[in-house]
């Protein structure tokens, strides 16, 4: 019964159908259909006109000096400056001669890296590119990191190219390239990569291609100090580093290091500590049933006393200015008054 | 060994003090020569209230639980004008009998605390069982550590303190008696006599006996 108010429905769309006609070509769009090739046009299926040609700025096109000056669109990392890049190790952990960053920018990426310099056993340095420079042949990174960083403290030193992040590449200091293999080493640069690609402006992506790596160098740190490197970390999203993230504070520090030092030593500790109390319990009972005993020694009675002549000592209380230690000399009727 | 009176050093087995003329007999003529019946914790001076009171019983109960052979008593009271505490505690401990106080304990195993209230003044006697174990610089460390605490009226915690520092001061000595106690035989010995004193000068100037056989060994 239920199926009966479909079947009429269908009945009625069929006749319905059968009534309506087909469209049929207008001349003018046939025509145009066969100039086009055969390919509909937009101008038939879409009601609104054919947008008009963009008309061309007249804009004077920039010098070949121009192109060739701005880093960021040259290929070449102009001279004078591969001195400060690659002569030898930088001062600071944000190497840009180039001035690529702005003043803030720079500041800010620069409190990140020196935190994280507190905060790590790697350092990690930052060389800026353009995003369309190309490292001189001449200079070999791998050596010159090498060079660079032989002595100090661990260190990672990723060339980062503004803008293009994929191009970036990492090296490490030579006491950490036996440690770190190639593989971690590609994970952590892809991974970084992958949080800057989150990112349109060019320094928000440094940013977080800074935060990414940072976190990857503290698994490098964990596998220096005998823990296992996961396979994957979660890229972590990019926050501005100026505003949220600061420099932990000593209490901070302290608690941290309590709960590393609990979380490894406590089975030990707790084992110690019970064994401590359960020691100490028993020496306590013990002492607890100790009995002390003296030899009975054959003492001549003296002054007619049957029990006792064993005078000990007298002690007056009667003033705060009489302390005992001025008492010690029991002298003759020390006490007796008149 | 002191005179109760002088404070006057005395020999062992001296009948009498033999710088005044002290014995027994002088305390009886002052506080009577019958027996005394009391507990070993008599506060007739009113000193203690309750929960003190109780405190200091369970200090003695310590020492005599730590202690099998000895006792502890404590005795507060005003002594009079004319008394003497020194003259009192050793009076006391030799003709008190504490009626608390088990009959294998007798008053040579006893330590007695004295309190005067009234000439704020404590003293502490010991019987013969002690007298190779303690001596005057023993109590004089009990009292003090009583000492600031009856300056402000707290003689409970007084004493106390001084109690449980008794009790340190005997497990001290008893371990010493176990170790050498040859060094406390000796303090007991009875006084050299003349003939013995010539007998020791005479054997310093022989060769001992001993000594031609040690160097053979040696040869």
């Amino acid at each position: 019964m239920r199926a009966i108010p479909f079947l009429a429905l269908t009945v009625f769309a069929t006749v319905h159908a059968a009534n309506l006609q087909l469209p049929t070509w207008k001349e003018d769009e046939r025509k145009a259909f066969d100039e086009a090739g055969g390919v509909l046009r937009s101008f038939i299926l879409a009601d609104e006109p054919e947008p008009e040609p963009e008309t061309t700025l007249d804009v004077e096109k920039p010098k070949a000096d121009e192109v060739m000056n701005d880093p960021l669109r040259s290929s070449e990392i102009p001279e004078k400056f591969l001195t400060a890049y690659f002569a030898e190790k930088p001062t600071e952990f944000l190497v840009d001669p180039q001035g690529l960053l702005g003043p803030k920018d720079y500041k800010d990426r620069l409190a990140f890296l020196s935190y994280h310099a507190g905060d790590s056993s790697i350092d990690f340095f930052v060389y800026v590119f353009g995003g369309e420079q190309e490292i001189p042949g001449e200079v070999r990174a791998e050596e010159t990191v090498e060079r660079l960083f032989t002595t100090g403290r661990p260190a990672v030193v990723v060339f980062y190219f503004l803008g293009a992040p994929q191009r970036s590449a990492i090296h490490l200091s030579p006491s950490l390239t036996e440690t770190v293999s190639a593989a971690d080493q590609r994970r952590a640069l892809q991974s970084s990569v992958m949080s800057a690609f989150e990112k349109l402006n060019t320094t928000d992506q440094l940013d977080a291609f800074s935060v990414q790596m940072s976190i990857r160098i503290y698994w490098m740190e964990r596998m220096l100090g005998g823990g296992a490197s996961p396979e994957e970390v979660p890229v972590m999203s990019h926050r501005p580093v100026g505003k949220k993230m600061k420099a932990p504070s000593t209490l901070d520090l302290w608690k941290e290091q309590t709960v590393i030092w609990v979380d490894r030593w406590w089975g030990g500790a707790a084992l110690v500590a019970g064994a401590g109390l359960l020691v100490s319990a028993f020496v306590v009972w013990m002492r607890s049933r100790v009995r002390f005993r003296f030899p009975d020694l054959e003492v001549e009675p003296r002054l007619g006393g049957a029990h006792a002549a064993g005078v000990g000592a007298v002690i007056s209380f009667a003033s705060a200015a009489l302390p005992p230690a001025s008492q010690k000399d029991q002298v003759p009727d020390y006490l007796r008054r008149a | 060994m002191k005179c109760p009176r002088c404070v006057q050093r005395i020999h062992r087995a001296a009948q009498s003090c033999p710088h005044c003329g002290f014995s027994l007999a002088d305390a009886d003529a002052n506080f009577g020569s019958e027996e005394v019946t009391l507990r070993s914790l008599t506060d007739a001076a009113g000193l203690l209230r309750r929960g003190g009171r109780r405190k200091v019983e369970a200090a003695m109960e310590e020492i005599g639980r730590r202690f099998p052979q000895i006792f502890v008593a404590v005795y507060t009271g005003p002594l009079g004008e004319v008394a003497n505490i020194r003259q009192f505690g050793f009076w006391l401990l030799n003709r008190a009998a504490f009626e608390d106080v088990p009959m294998a304990k007798p008053n040579e195993a006893g330590i007695l605390f004295t309190i005067d209230p009234e000439s704020k003044a404590a003293g502490v006697t010991f019987g013969y069982l002690l007298d190779p174990y303690l001596d005057e610089s023993d109590t004089f460390e009990c009292l003090s550590r009583a000492h600031s605490h009856w300056l402000d009226g707290r003689y409970a915690d007084g004493l106390v303190k001084a109690i449980h520092h008794l009790g340190g001061i005997l497990a001290k000595r008893s371990r010493q008696a176990r170790r050498d106690p040859e060094k406390f035989e000796r303090k007991v010995l009875p006084p050299p006599q003349m003939g013995d004193l010539v007998r020791r000068i005479r054997s310093g100037h022989r060769v001992p006996e001993e000594q031609p056989v040690a160097e053979e060994v040696e040869k």
